[in-house]
C-alpha cells in the first residue's frame, strides 16, 4: 500500500523538481525566477494544444514519446520511491530498466531522422554517443553493486535487509561512486556541463535539438519522460545517501524528498556555475565517471571477497 | 527408415527438379521451393516433436571407411535454425530471382542451395572425423558455388576467391586439428578425444578455432564476411549468416564437449576474441556505408556475443560455478538462434531495397519506409532485436549471457577482470549496435529520397511473408522466452547435466523475462491509447519540417550515414583507420567541396600488408613454373609420384 503511494505521489511530483533547478538558477543569477510550479503550467498548456506533424515523418516519429514516456514509468515501477518496498521486482531488473531506457532513447534517435533534419540528426548522432558511454558508467556502477551487495534489483539494493549506503559496508567507495552516478545523471538528463537545456542555438544541443519537431501532447509525453528520468537518477543518489530505514515509517518520506531536493539544488548549482563544455570535451566528462567506478571496481577486489 | 533421412531426402529432391526443369522457369522455382519448403518443414517438425532417442545412421564407405550421424541433444537444437531459416529465404528466392534470361545458373544456385541445407543437416548430425571433414567440405564448397552466383562481375570473383582461401585454410586448421586426434587414439572416431593429455587437448581446441573461427567470422578472421556477403544473392546471405556460420560456433562447442579439457584457457581464450569481435565489428559496421556489408560486420559483432557466452560457460564449467555455465551456454545458446532470426529478416529486408532500389548505398537512399511499409517495418523490428532491446529476442538472450557475466564477478582476479570487461563489452556492443541500426534505419527508410528517384514499391508477397514471420519469430520469443530458453537448456542435456536447483533459477530468471517485457509493451501499449484519448477532437495538422529558419532546405542537406557515424568513428580512432579528404573552406563564398571516407578494417590492412604482400613477392619469383605447356605438367605430376614412392620405400 505505502510502495502505490510513493508510486503515485512521486508520479505527482516529478514536475516540481525541474521548477527547483529554475528557483536555484535564478538566484545565482540574481533574478526572481518562474513560479515553481511553471512545469506543470508548461505540461497543461502541452496536453491542451494540437500538434502538427511534418509531411517528412512516418508513424516511428508518435511512437517515440510513448515508447519513451512508458520507459520512464516503467522505471518507477521498479525503483524503491522512499518508503517501502518497490511495487514491483525481480532478479535482474535492474539490467532489463536500462535496456528499456535504451529502448526510449533508440525510438527517440529514430524519431529524430525521421524528421529529415539535419539539426535533429546531428543532435541524434551525438545523443547516441554520449548514450552510449553512459550506460558503460552505468554498467560499472551495476558491477560495482554486484560486488557489494551480490544482487540485481534495485529491490535488493535498496530496500533490503542490509541496503548499499554510506554507512554499510563498503560505504567508503560510494563518495566515488556518488561523484560519478551525479555526472551520469547529468549526461543522461541533458543537464549542464553535457548538454543545455536553455541555449537557443540549435547547432549547439543536443536532447531539445532532437524533439524540435514534437508538439502539443507529443511533447507533453517527452517531458514527462525526461522528469520521470530526472527523478529516477535524483532518487538514486538519494538512497545512496540515506537509506530507507524501516524503523522510521512513513516518515522516511519527508528525509526521502528532503535529500533529494538537495540533489536537485546540486544540478541547479551546477547548472549557474558552469558553462557547458565543447562537443568534443563530453565523451572525456562522461569517461571521468567510467574511471572513478572503475577504480572504485578495482577496490572491491581488495577487500570484498 | 530414420525420421531425417525422409526429410533429407525431399530437399535433395528439390534440389535436383529444378536441374531438369529449368527451361520452364516459373515451374522450376515454385518446384524448388515446395519440396525445400516441406522437406525442412518435416524435419523441424521431427527435430521439435520428438524427444526421444535416435537411432546412428551409418554407412560403410570404400569398404574400409565408415560413415556415422548421430544425433544428440546439441546436434538437434542447431538443426532448429537450419530448418526454420531455409525455408524462408527458399521462399523469398521465389520472387528474389525473377530474371529468367538467367534460369541455367538461377537453377544451379538453387541446387546448390539445397545442397547447403544437407551439409549443414550432416556437419551437425556427423559423428566420426570422416563424416565430419566431408560435410564440411561439401558445406564449404556449395556456399562458394552459391557466393559466385553473379560471376561475371570481378568485385564477385574476388569476394568469391577471398572466401574459398579462408574457408579452405580453415578446413586445414580444422583437419590438423583432427590429425592430431587420429595420430594419439588411432581411430576416426570422436569419441577417444577425451583421453588426450591436457596440453594436446589445448592445442586441438586452439588449432580447430583458428579453422571453425574463420568460418564463424571470429575477429581477426572475420574479414570474407564483408566481401562476400555483398555479392551474394541476399537470401543466401541470410543462409550463410544466419545459419552457416553458425557451423562454426556448433564446431567449437562440439569439440569443447568432445575434448572436455579443464583448462582455464581454453575459456579465458574463447571469451577474450568473444570481447574482440563483439566490440570491434559492430564498430567497423557503423562506418559502412553499403547495407550488406554494414550487416555482414553485425554478424561478427553477434559471433562475438555468442563466443562471450561460451567462454563464461566454458570458464564455469572449469571452475565448477554451475549458474555460471548454465546461464552463459544457454544465453550463447540462444543466441544462435535469435541471430539467425533477426539477422535474416534484415538480409532479406536489404535484400528488397537492393532488388527494388538497384543498390544498397545508404547515404544515397532515404524515406523508404513509405512506399515500402512492410519492408520498413520488419526492418525495424529486425534492428530493435538485434540491438538488443526489450521486448524482442536480443534481449533475452543477452540477458542471460549478461547474468552469468555478473556472477562470474565473485571469482577471483584474473576471472573477475574478465568478467568486468565482459559485461562492459557487452553494454558497449549494445550501445554501439543501437547506434548503427538507427544509422540504417533512420536514412534508409525515414527522412526524405535523398536522390528523388526511389518510388519502387514492395518486392512481392512472396518477399514479404518470410520477413513477416520472421519478424514475429523475434517477438515471439521475446514475450515467450521460457518455452525458447528451455529449448536452449534442452540444448545442452545431453553434453553436461546440471542440478535441478540451477535449472529451476533459469526457468525463474525466464518467467521474469517474460513478464517484464510483456509489461514494458502493455505499458507502451497503454501509453499509446492514453495518447489516442488526449488527441481525441485536437486539431491535428502538417506542414514542412521545422528548418529552423531557413526555408530553402532540399531532401539533400538531411543528415547522411558518413556523417551520422563519423563522431563515433573519430571517437575510436586507434581501432580504426580513417581516410578521408580534409574539407577547408578557402574564400569567403566557398565553390563546391568533395568530402569521402573510407574505413579500413585494421585485420585486412594487417593481413595485406604482412602476409598476402610479401607472399605475392615471392611467388611471383616462381611464376615461370607456370608456363602452359601440358607436357611438362604431366612431367612434374610423375616427378612427384616418383619422389613420393622413394620416400616411402626409403
Amino acid at each position: 500500500m505505502e510502495s502505490l503511494l510513493s508510486f503515485a505521489l512521486a508520479l505527482a511530483v516529478a514536475p516540481l523538481f525541474p521548477g527547483i533547478i529554475l528557483k536555484v538558477k535564478a538566484f545565482f543569477a540574481g533574478r526572481k525566477g518562474p513560479p515553481l510550479l511553471i512545469r506543470y503550467f508548461t505540461l497543461i498548456k502541452l496536453f491542451r494544444k494540437g500538434s502538427v506533424y511534418s509531411t517528412t515523418t512516418t508513424f516511428v516519429f508518435t511512437l517515440a514519446p510513448v515508447v519513451s514516456c512508458a520507459g520512464a514509468l516503467l522505471l518507477l515501477l521498479f525503483f524503491p520511491l522512499g518508503v517501502g518496498p518497490p511495487l514491483l521486482a525481480f532478479t535482474g531488473d535492474a539490467i532489463f530498466l536500462f535496456y528499456v531506457l535504451a529502448t526510449g532513447r533508440f525510438f527517440t534517435i529514430a524519431a529524430a531522422l525521421d524528421t529529415g533534419s539535419p539539426f535533429e540528426g546531428m543532435g541524434a548522432a551525438r545523443e547516441a554517443l554520449f548514450g552510449a558511454l553512459a550506460e558503460i558508467a552505468v554498467f560499472i556502477i551495476l558491477i560495482l553493486f554486484f560486488r557489494m551487495n551480490g544482487t540485481l534489483s534495485f529491490a535488493d539494493f535498496f530496500a533490503s535487509v542490509r541496503p548499499i549506503s554510506l554507512t554499510g559496508t563498503a560505504g567508503a567507495l560510494l563518495p566515488l561512486l556518488i561523484v560519478a552516478l551525479f555526472m551520469v545523471l547529468l549526461t543522461e538528463n541533458s543537464r549542464v556541463p553535457v548538454d543545455d537545456p536553455a541555449t537557443h542555438l540549435e547547432l549547439t544541443m543536443i536532447h531539445e535539438v532532437m524533439i524540435l519537431d514534437h508538439s502539443g501532447p507529443d511533447l507533453a509525453l517527452i517531458h514527462l519522460a525526461a522528469y520521470y528520468k530526472l527523478l529516477f537518477f535524483a532518487a538514486w543518489i538519494s538512497l545512496l545517501l540515506c537509506p530507507i530505514d524501516p524503523a522510521r515509517g512513513l516518515l522516511n518520506i519527508p528525509i526521502f524528498y528532503g535529500i533529494m531536493t538537495l540533489v536537485y539544488v546540486a544540478v541547479g548549482m551546477v547548472e549557474s556555475i558552469m558553462a557547458r563544455l565543447r562537443m568534443n570535451l563530453v565523451p572525456q566528462f562522461i569517461l571521468t565517471s567510467c574511471t572513478l567506478l572503475f577504480f572504485a571496481a578495482i577496490l572491491t577486489m581488495g577487500y570484498l571477497q | 527408415m530414420h525420421p531425417m533421412l525422409l526429410s533429407l531426402g525431399i530437399i535433395a529432391a528439390g534440389g535436383i527438379l529444378p536441374l531438369l526443369t529449368y527451361r520452364h522457369f516459373t515451374l522450376s522455382r515454385y518446384l524448388h521451393a515446395s519440396f525445400t519448403i516441406l522437406g525442412c518443414l518435416l524435419g523441424l517438425y521431427q527435430t521439435l516433436a520428438f524427444s526421444g532417442f535416435w537411432s546412428d545412421i551409418s554407412w560403410r564407405w570404400l569398404h574400409c571407411c565408415s560413415l556415422t550421424f548421430s544425433f544428440d541433444s546439441l546436434t538437434r537444437f542447431f538443426l532448429v535454425p537450419i530448418f526454420l531459416i531455409s525455408p524462408l529465404a527458399v521462399l523469398y528466392s521465389i520472387d528474389y530471382f525473377t530474371n529468367s534470361q538467367q534460369s541455367l545458373r538461377t537453377t544451379a544456385s538453387l541446387f546448390f542451395t539445397n545442397i547447403l541445407v544437407i551439409a549443414m543437416v550432416l556437419v551437425t548430425a556427423a559423428d566420426n572425423i570422416l563424416s565430419f571433414a566431408l560435410a564440411w567440405e561439401a558445406l564449404s564448397l556449395s556456399s562458394f558455388f552459391l557466393v559466385m552466383y553473379d560471376y561475371e562481375k570481378a568485385t564477385t570473383r574476388n569476394a568469391g576467391y577471398l572466401y574459398f582461401i579462408f574457408t579452405q585454410s580453415g578446413a586445414l586448421c580444422i583437419f590438423a586439428a583432427f590429425g592430431v586426434i587420429f595420430a594419439t587414439t588411432g581411430s576416426f572416431d570422436f569419441q577417444g578425444a577425451h583421453t588426450l593429455p591436457e596440453s594436446l587437448k589445448i592445442l586441438v581446441f586452439l588449432l580447430a578455432f583458428v579453422g571453425f573461427g574463420s568460418k564463424a567470422g571470429v575477429f581477426p578472421l572475420h574479414f570474407w564476411l564483408p566481401h562476400a556477403h555483398p555479392a551474394a544473392p541476399s537470401h543466401i546471405s541470410a543462409i550463410m549468416s544466419g545459419v552457416m556460420i553458425k557451423m562454426g560456433i556448433y564446431g567449437i562447442l562440439r569439440l569443447y564437449f568432445l575434448l572436455a579439457p579443464d583448462s582455464l584457457l581454453i575459456g579465458e581464450t574463447v571469451l577474450i576474441f568473444g570481447m574482440l569481435s563483439g566490440v570491434l565489428g559492430v564498430l567497423y559496421a557503423l562506418s559502412k556505408h553499403d547495407m550488406k556489408r554494414l550487416l555482414a560486420y553485425h554478424s561478427v559483432e553477434n559471433i562475438g556475443i555468442i563466443l562471450i557466452g561460451l567462454g563464461l560457460g566454458m570458464i564455469g564449467i572449469s571452475l565448477g560455478d554451475p549458474m555460471v555455465a548454465l546461464f552463459a551456454l544457454a544465453g550463447g545458446l540462444l543466441h544462435v538462434l535469435n541471430h539467425s532470426l533477426f539477422k535474416s529478416v534484415l538480409f532479406l529486408g536489404a535484400g528488397v531495397v537492393r532488388k527494388q532500389c538497384g543498390h544498397g548505398q545508404i547515404d544515397r537512399l532515404g524515406g523508404l519506409l513509405k512506399s515500402m511499409p512492410v519492408t520498413g517495418r520488419t526492418f525495424l523490428v529486425g534492428s530493435a532485436a538485434i540491438s538488443g532491446l526489450p521486448p524482442l529476442n536480443g534481449f533475452i538472450s543477452e540477458f542471460l549471457i549478461y547474468y552469468a557475466a555478473f556472477h562470474a564477478l565473485q571469482h577471483s582476479h584474473t576471472l573477475f577482470l574478465l568478467a568486468t570487461l565482459a559485461v562492459l563489452s557487452l553494454a558497449l556492443i549494445g550501445g554501439l549496435a543501437s547506434f548503427c541500426f538507427t544509422k540504417v534505419v533512420g536514412v534508409v527508410f525515414l527522412g526524405e529520397s535523398r536522390s528523388g528517384d526511389e518510388i519502387a514499391g514492395e518486392g512481392g508477397k512472396w518477399m514479404a511473408l518470410p520477413m513477416i514471420l520472421l519478424a514475429g519469430g523475434c517477438l515471439l520469443i521475446g514475450l515467450f522466452p521460457s518455452t525458447f530458453i528451455e529449448l536452449a537448456r534442452l540444448g545442452l542435456a545431453d553434453c553436461l547435466t546440471f542440478a535441478p536447483e540451477v535449472s529451476r533459477q533459469l526457468s525463474v530468471v525466464a518467467e521474469n523475462l517474460a513478464f517484464g517485457c510483456r509489461l514494458f509493451l502493455l505499458l507502451v501499449l497503454f501509453v499509446f491509447c492514453l495518447r489516442m484519448v488526449i488527441y481525441r477532437n485536437k486539431p491535428v495538422d502538417t506542414g514542412p519540417t521545422w528548418g529552423c529558419g531557413f526555408t530553402g532546405g532540399t531532401a539533400r542537406i538531411q543528415y547522411t550515414g558518413t556523417s551520422y557515424a563519423r563522431t563515433v568513428i573519430g571517437f575510436f580512432r586507434p581501432f580504426v583507420l580513417i581516410r578521408e579528404t580534409q574539407v577547408r573552406l578557402k574564400a569567403i563564398f566557398p565553390g563546391r567541396t568533395n568530402y569521402t571516407n573510407h574505413i579500413t578494417d585494421i585485420a585486412e590492412e594487417t593481413v595485406s600488408r604482412s602476409l598476402t604482400q610479401p607472399l605475392l613477392l615471392v611467388l611471383g619469383k616462381l611464376r615461370w613454373i607456370q608456363h602452359g605447356n601440358i607436357q611438362l605438367y604431366i612431367g612434374y605430376i610423375v616427378l612427384t609420384i616418383l619422389v613420393v614412392l622413394l620416400i616411402l620405400l626409403l
